[in-house]
């Protein structure tokens, strides 16, 4: 006997989060960093910017920081990306 | 009625089991095979076009959709009149400030708590008796379930992949419970809540594991409630101190020396709001001494006010114990009530 069954999931990908085009160096660059706040972000956001600027030559770090660290980043902060060359979002839990 | 997922034919049960463990699109326990013929039923139960959309996921912007939900409650094991009950959980959460991405995605690893009100709860034979916050009856068990297959498949909440939780706890599997309405005065959660007794309603909150507490040494309120204050206090001091919605479930024997001495939930919240507070100082009695800096004399409410506090009549007869349900990370989500077939976006009445 033959049974059939069906799919249980959305079979779609979110209409979000596509990856923007890779950079191809980052010298010279501004990138931002988008924290989301927790105890841990201090210090790797901190070592990652150093990392950053002196092993690959980026120009600008921009550090935000979100006002709710389990929900999106606030609109003001978002609005912010197009003036970046690339952004790093990070968890510091 | 046209389907619109994707159909798989397979020769026998132990094949279909494989196939939705091995795709991971089970919670680890067997499912109910979700068939053509039994999503049908539950769409047509709500009288639902397979394509309906529940909602929108407010981050990634997925699509939910009546049939997708459907298929999640049959696997869940949910009969067609359980599904109402899933689909308004679902609209509940997907309100704004029920922050679900967050709370379903968060190391803090809470689960959502489903409690039933109204009418419903006798059609469904959901109780809130004996073993109210475990498996006390069928209804509650696969709509609980129901709630997390659907956050496995339609949001991809599983662990290690959206779900990031460090601990989380049995709730994840199920955890619904329905109020305990025959046996008390009181007002249910959802009159509580603004809605009317006569709806059947759904609230939802991001719950942590239960904290039971036991005192039955006593027929005093204030005692009583003391109790159920310091078990709050704990939680502040132990976990938390952001404030937001706990819910009370207070069984019957405790709630009946409440009632006698003419308490109301209202009376209850007010008494647990002054309570359940500790200064900032005292986690340096728990370890967390490293945060308390220069503000050892503020002190920290459990909740912001009394109404955020979630009173629940439910338990079984005889044992003088309760729980507190703690909030996720307290005010970053809050519980949304919602009454069962209510329309959330409709034109409010012309007057």
């Amino acid at each position: 006997m033959i049974i059939r069954v069906l799919d249980p999931t959305t079979e779609k990908a979110a209409p979000l989060g596509q990856p923007a085009p890779r950079l191809d160096t980052l010298k010279g660059k501004t990138v931002g960093f988008i924290s989301n706040g927790k105890e841990g972000t201090k210090g790797f956001f901190k070592h990652l910017e150093k990392m950053l600027k002196d092993d690959y030559g980026v120009a600008n770090v921009v550090m935000r920081t979100k006002s709710n660290y389990s929900a999106p980043a606030d609109p003001h902060i978002a609005a912010e990306i197009k003036n970046w060359d690339a952004v790093v979002s990070g968890l510091g839990d | 009625m046209q389907l619109a997922s994707k159909a798989y034919d397979l020769n026998d049960h132990a094949a279909i089991q494989e196939l939705y463990h091995s795709s991971g699109w089970t919670d680890g326990l067997p499912i109910v095979p979700p068939t053509p013929e039994a999503v049908e039923a539950c769409l047509e139960w709500t009288m639902m076009p397979p394509d309906q959309l529940i909602g929108i996921e407010p981050v990634r912007g997925l699509a939910i959709t009546a049939e997708k939900l459907a298929i999640n409650a049959v696997m869940a094991g949910c009969l067609p009149m359980h599904f109402p009950v899933v689909v308004t959980a679902w609209t509940a959460m997907m309100q704004d400030e029920f922050l679900m991405h967050g709370a379903t995605a968060s190391t803090g690893g809470c689960a959502v708590l489903v409690v039933l009100n109204g009418p419903i709860r006798l059609e469904l034979g959901a109780s809130g008796t004996f073993n109210a916050l475990g498996n006390s009856d069928r209804a509650t068990a696969v709509i609980g379930r129901a709630v997390r297959l659907c956050l496995i498949n339609l949001m991809d909440v599983r662990p290690g992949v959206i779900d990031r939780s460090t601990l989380g706890h049995p709730g994840k599997f199920s955890y619904c419970l329905a109020e305990d309405e025959e046996d008390s005065s009181w007002l249910s959660l959802s009159e509580q809540r603004g809605l009317e007794k006569a709806a059947s309603a759904v609230t939802v909150m991001a719950a942590g594991a239960p904290r039971q507490i036991m005192n039955e040494w006593t027929t005093k309120p204030e005692e009583i409630l003391e109790t159920f204050a310091a078990e709050m206090r704990a939680n502040l001091r132990h976990y938390s101190i952001h404030p937001g919605n706990y819910a009370l479930i207070i069984p019957k024997q405790l709630r009946e020396h409440l009632q006698a001495a003419g308490w109301t939930k209202t009376d209850v919240a007010r008494f647990i709001h002054e309570r359940a507070r500790i200064h900032r100082r005292e986690w340096a009695d728990v370890g967390k001494g490293a945060v308390v800096r220069d503000r050892g004399d503020s002190v920290y409410a459990a909740m912001e006010s009394p109404d955020q506090l979630l009173v629940i009549a439910a338990g079984g007869p005889a044992g003088g114990f309760g729980a507190i349900i703690p909030p996720w990370l307290g005010n970053k989500s809050h519980a949304v009530t919602m009454a069962i077939g209510a329309c959330v976006d409709c034109e409010p009445p012309k007057k």
